[in-house]
This record gives structure tokens, C-alpha cells and sequence, in this order.
């Protein structure tokens, strides 16, 4: 995998915990008191939390099932590149 | 390929993500203009910039390992990249000049041979037809002779 596809992942995953962070902030920050109505900010800050973690996990997932497609295929022509040679 | 595009798309859904964060407190209005900060607006802000930065910083990662995989494939061409089986000119202006002449010399000098080459033969073949051609008019006057009456 090319260096820059990891870090892309290692940023994906940052992407993820900021978006757990923001699902659990207005309850470890306390604007947020457990039992009361919702106020716009933790509407807000769920809804937003909840979106990162949604395309957080989906782009880790897809590009890992790419990079596994792409993985597969290439030792598929190399084995039969060999056969060729032998 | 596929796999840097989906990576680039999360990547800048997250910068958008950040900017809105950034933006939500006042856009949504539970931070008033001209107000000190709530703790809903340090919490949405200094989690957005950071999140917009790390974003821009991985999409840019994906669409360069996007770009280089093209390249790999051949799609894209490496800018002022030489063409393959050409050496690739490095050095003064000088230098690559005659870099360039012994390339050009490289590639006429077989073209000159085998133009040589088929002007020397044709020259044979001349110079074969033309003695052909003597021997066939000295013939007849031998035959000439041999066949005339000396007295």
C-alpha cells in the first residue's frame, strides 16, 4: 500500500474518534443534562457526530475491500505471468 | 484506483463536516453575536478546525496516491517526464545539446549506412552491366574478325 493511502487512513480513523467525540461531548462537557429536552447544540452536535462516524466507517470499509479487490488481482496476473514464463 | 477516490470523497465529507462545525453555533444561533463563548461553541469549534485540517490534509494524501496510481498505469503522464528508452537530459543547456546531436547521431547513423550500403551496390551493378555491355560490343567484332577474310 502506498504511503500516502496510509496516512489517508490514519485521518479517516482520526475522523472517526472525532466524530465519537462529538456523539459524547455535550454529556462529558455537561451542557447537556441527562433526562432533559435536547438543546439545539446537542441536536446538532449528535446529528453532525453520528454523520463522521457514518462516513468514517464506510469510506474505512470500502477502501479496505478496494484495496483487498486490488491486492487480489494483482497476484492473480502475477501467478499468471509466472505460468507464462514457465 | 477505486479505492483512493472513496478515500478522497470521506476525506473532503469530513472537511465539510468541519466547516460546518465551525459554523453551527452561529449559523443555528445558540451563540450569540458579540457574546462570550458557550461551551457548546468551543467544544463545536476547536472540534471542526482541527477536523477540516486533518480532512484537507488526508484528501490531498488520497488524490496524490490517486494521481501517482495513474501515472503507475500510464494514464496520466509525469510532467517534462522524457519518453521511455530515452535517457533523460541532465545538466547545463551545453551539455544537453550535445546530448541531442549524439542522440541525433545515434539514430541517422544506421539510416546512412543502409543508404551506403545501396549506393555501393547499385554502383556494382552498374559497373557489372557496363562491362556486361563492352563485352557484348568487343563479341561481334571478334566474330567479326574471325569470320572476315584476311587477304
Amino acid at each position: 500500500m502506498a504511503p500516502q493511502a496510509r496516512i489517508g487512513l490514519i485521518v479517516t480513523a482520526i475522523g472517526f474518534f472525532a466524530g465519537v467525540w462529538l456523539f459524547l461531548a455535550p454529556f462529558i462537557v455537561e451542557y447537556q443534562k441527562v433526562g432533559q429536552d435536547w438543546i439545539d447544540a446537542t441536536k446538532n452536535d449528535l446529528w453532525t457526530g453520528g454523520a463522521l462516524i457514518a462516513i468514517s466507517v464506510l469510506t474505512l470499509i470500502l477502501f479496505g475491500a478496494f484495496a483487498l479487490r486490488d491486492a487480489a488481482s494483482a497476484a492473480e496476473q502475477r501467478s499468471t505471468t509466472e505460468e507464462g514464463e514457465n | 484506483m477505486t479505492k483512493y477516490v472513496i478515500g478522497a470523497t470521506g476525506a473532503l465529507l469530513g472537511a465539510l463536516a468541519g466547516v460546518w462545525l465551525m459554523l453551527a453555533p452561529f449559523a443555528l444561533a445558540y451563540q450569540g453575536s458579540g457574546a462570550d463563548w458557550a461551551d457548546p461553541t468551543y467544544v463545536d469549534f476547536w472540534t471542526g478546525l482541527p477536523l477540516l485540517v486533518v480532512s484537507l490534509v488526508g484528501s490531498i494524501l488520497y488524490i496524490s496516491g490517486l494521481v501517482e496510481e495513474l501515472r503507475r498505469r500510464g494514464i496520466v503522464r509525469r510532467p517534462y517526464a522524457a519518453p521511455a528508452g530515452q535517457p533523460q537530459a541532465q545538466g547545463p543547456p551545453q551539455a544537453n545539446a550535445s546530448n541531442q546531436d549524439n542522440n541525433m547521431e545515434q539514430v541517422l547513423l544506421p539510416l546512412v549506412t543502409a543508404m551506403l550500403k545501396d549506393m555501393q551496390e547499385r554502383d556494382r551493378e552498374r559497373d557489372g552491366a557496363r562491362q556486361q555491355s563492352t563485352d557484348d560490343v568487343q563479341q561481334p567484332q571478334h566474330t567479326g574478325e574471325e569470320g572476315s577474310v584476311r587477304r
